[in-house]
């Protein structure tokens, strides 16, 4: 019985360090940068200073940019404030929308800025099971270690879609009268492949 | 700029050099003088400037104008407000819309007409069932605003032709 309620002091003081380095680490960059990997050096505990950095990626998962195109239902939202999508339009069977409104039909291939609408080859919305809308950065985080629900992917294959997919990187060139995501993709693939590799804990919610 | 080369109506035009930011209304309007097509929101949302795209496999869908850069129309297939009569002779649906008095200033109506020739050629492709016509008639024209409140009379009409030969709509 005091061995039970010793792990269980440990894990509480364990949840509250982590929780109060990383909004520690948070607070030292502001909402529109990322902290590099290396400034989460200070955080001795290895588990507390990955859950630090995917608590500062947060701030791109859980930015308009993201969460927009990650709806909790089947109409994706847009503009800053994540207003629901007008004209009206739905997710379809593929995420493209239904086949009298596809998504492409008014996203072109790149930003067109004299009609404000933005553009990406490959524009479409996450899957359902992939909704960041209303939840935690921690929930985030789970859902985006679990292939049942981040697209069967494995931890280091999310260095390359946060990192890299140019789908994901219209998030900070989203063009005219939209702010881009916090830092750059660079930055934010850095984070990622640091979280990974430092075991990709999730922060407490 | 870029190159655009495209069918309207059934007649060729280009190519011609337009700019980058100049959207397919503009275009419509400006450069060829089809004043059919309207500007209404500006923002893909009244569809008043909607137009219909002819796919290559005999399908059809509508696409606003008004968002859509004019050069990713090249090389496609459109139709607009002036193209659905023939030899001066109105269309059916046009001719149901005024026999439903279905428009009063008529901003919108090229925008209703492009949707429902859309859909009377879908359910003549795959006609549907007597039950569900309602219903597919109020998706079919669904996002299209008319600042006259004028949908009952345009969702009249629409049934109307299609109830007038029910054996190439319906099932």
């Amino acid at each position: 019985m005091k061995s039970e309620m010793r792990v269980r002091m440990l894990i509480a003081v364990a949840a509250l360090t982590t929780s109060v380095l990383t909004s520690y680490a948070a607070s030292q960059t502001s909402a529109n940068t990322l902290a590099s990997p290396e400034s989460f050096g200070a955080i001795n505990a290895p588990e507390a200073r990955s859950a630090a950095m995917f608590t500062e990626l947060g701030k791109v998962l859980t930015h308009p940019r993201c969460v927009n195109c990650h709806p909790a239902g089947d109409r994706p939202h847009q503009a800053n404030e994540g207003r629901l999508h007008q004209p009206p339009v739905e997710r379809g069977a593929d995420g493209r929308g239904l086949p009298a409104m596809r998504c492409s039909i008014c996203h072109q291939n790149a930003n067109f800025d004299p009609g404000r609408v933005p553009g990406h080859p490959d524009w479409h919305l996450a899957p359902r099971e992939m909704a960041w809308e209303g939840k935690a950065v921690g929930e985030i985080c789970a859902q985006i270690k679990d292939p049942a629900r981040n697209g069967g992917r494995k931890p280091e294959d999310l260095i390359h879609h946060i990192g890299e997919d140019t789908l994901v990187g219209w998030a900070w060139a989203p063009g005219y009268g939209r702010s881009p995501a916090p830092g750059t993709q660079k930055e934010a693939g850095a984070l990622v492949e640091a979280w990974v590799k430092s075991g990709a804990i999730c922060p407490v919610n | 700029m870029t190159t655009l080369a495209i069918t309207i109506n059934g007649r060729a035009y280009g190519p011609t050099e337009v700019r980058d930011d100049l959207t397919m209304n503009d275009f419509l309007r400006e450069y060829l003088g089809m004043t059919g097509t309207k500007f209404g929101c500006g923002a893909a949302q009244c569809l008043s400037c909607a137009v219909i795209v002819d796919r290559p496999d005999g399908t059809s869908y509508t696409s606003p104008t008004c968002i859509v850069p004019a050069a990713s129309f090249d090389g496609k297939a459109i139709r607009t407000v002036e193209g659905h009569a023939r030899n001066g002779e109105l269309s059916d649906l046009q001719k149901a819309f005024i026999d439903h008095f279905a428009f009063q200033c008529g901003y919108c109506t090229a925008g209703f007409l492009n949707e429902g020739q859309v859909l009377l050629e879908r359910l003549a492709k795959t006609p549907v069932a007597r039950a569900k016509l309602e219903t597919t008639i109020a998706e079919a024209l669904d996002g299209h605003i008319c600042r006259c409140t004028g949908y009952i009379k345009y969702h009249e009409a629409v049934r109307d032709v299609i109830l007038a030969d029910p054996k190439r709509y319906l099932v």
